[in-house]
């Protein structure tokens, strides 16, 4: 087994589980989830010779996540404008019908109403509240300061209290 | 309310991920395409960009309209032309001899008219 393999393998055990359940909250959907990040790991065992430790290799592969995910919902964005549906609409639909999910209906409240926010909120919101990432981790990962991203987490929380009938929080 | 509490994931789903994602290496060790096969699918684009502009060619070359120069009756205009101008740009070598009369017989039957006739012999 070569170096890389190893680094790879290691990378795997060590972030698949956290990188899978990021992913879930962006798409809504096991299969979708699943797939995505297949595609994740494919990019992240491509790159992986040029990653040269400038940043901790936490940060680099979470980025790639963050950016495959991204990419992923642009493109069913575009889909669903094909089939003149519109995303938000198609995911709130995922959510409904989510045969794994299993919360209370303040809790599938909040995941609707997490939609709604704007992508970067969202973001912020996904990583702090269920990714549990400190401010430092996201700051690094997204290239903002903790400071913004403090802001970005206070709005994104007022507008969904603004949303649900229960303060989630 | 518990952050991860409202969804859950089959048993020993992660355990498979893992082995999944584990065997990327060597899937994409196996499925490493070779060079020509790389480049198969921009030499099909090529050739089919190559039988497009052929057939478009092909096409416009037999749809399109000839060249006035090509008009059979284009020396023949010239040489009718020549007993309408004075100073006789369009001389027909070839032409036998006819009588004014043939001539004017002639234009008459194209509809042109003796006022006409006269005009041009006034050579205005």
């Amino acid at each position: 087994m070569s170096e890389n393999e190893k680094i790879f393998n290691q990378i795997v055990r060590d972030y698949s589980e956290r990188l899978w359940w990021h992913v879930r909250r962006f798409v809504n959907s096991h299969e979708d989830a699943d797939d995505l990040l297949q595609e994740i790991f494919l990019k992240v065992w491509a790159a992986l010779p040029s990653f040269r430790g400038e940043s901790q290799l936490f940060t680099w592969v979470w980025r790639i996540a963050t950016n495959e995910t991204l990419n992923y919902l642009r493109k069913e964005k575009v889909r669903a404008a094909l089939r003149f549906s519109s995303v938000d609409a198609e995911m709130e639909r995922r959510i409904q019908a989510d045969p794994y999910f299993n919360g209370t209906a303040v809790e599938k409240e909040l995941a609707k109403a997490v939609l709604k926010l704007p992508e970067k909120q969202r973001q912020v919101f996904i990583m702090r509240w269920w990714d549990d990432l400190s401010y430092e981790e996201m700051a690094s990962i997204t290239g903002t300061s903790v400071g913004s991203l403090k802001a970005s987490y206070h709005i994104a929380q007022e507008k969904i209290r603004s949303m649900i009938s229960v303060d989630p929080f | 309310m518990t952050r991860k509490s409202d969804i859950f994931t089959p048993e020993g789903y992660f355990e498979d991920l893992q082995k999944r994602l584990c065997a990327i290496p060597q899937q994409e060790a196996e499925t490493k395409p070779s060079n020509i096969r790389r480049f198969t699918p921009y030499l099909a684009y090529a050739a089919s960009l190559a039988v497009m502009v052929m057939l478009g060619t092909f096409i416009l070359r037999k749809t399109a309209a000839p060249a006035v120069q090509e008009d059979p009756y284009w020396d023949y205009y010239a040489y009718l032309a020549d007993g309408l101008d004075p100073d006789g740009y369009y001389e027909y070598t070839d032409a036998e001899e006819l009588s004014e009369e043939d001539i004017m017989n002639y234009l008459l039957a194209d509809n042109i008219s003796l006022e006409q006739l006269a005009y041009y012999e006034e050579g205005y």
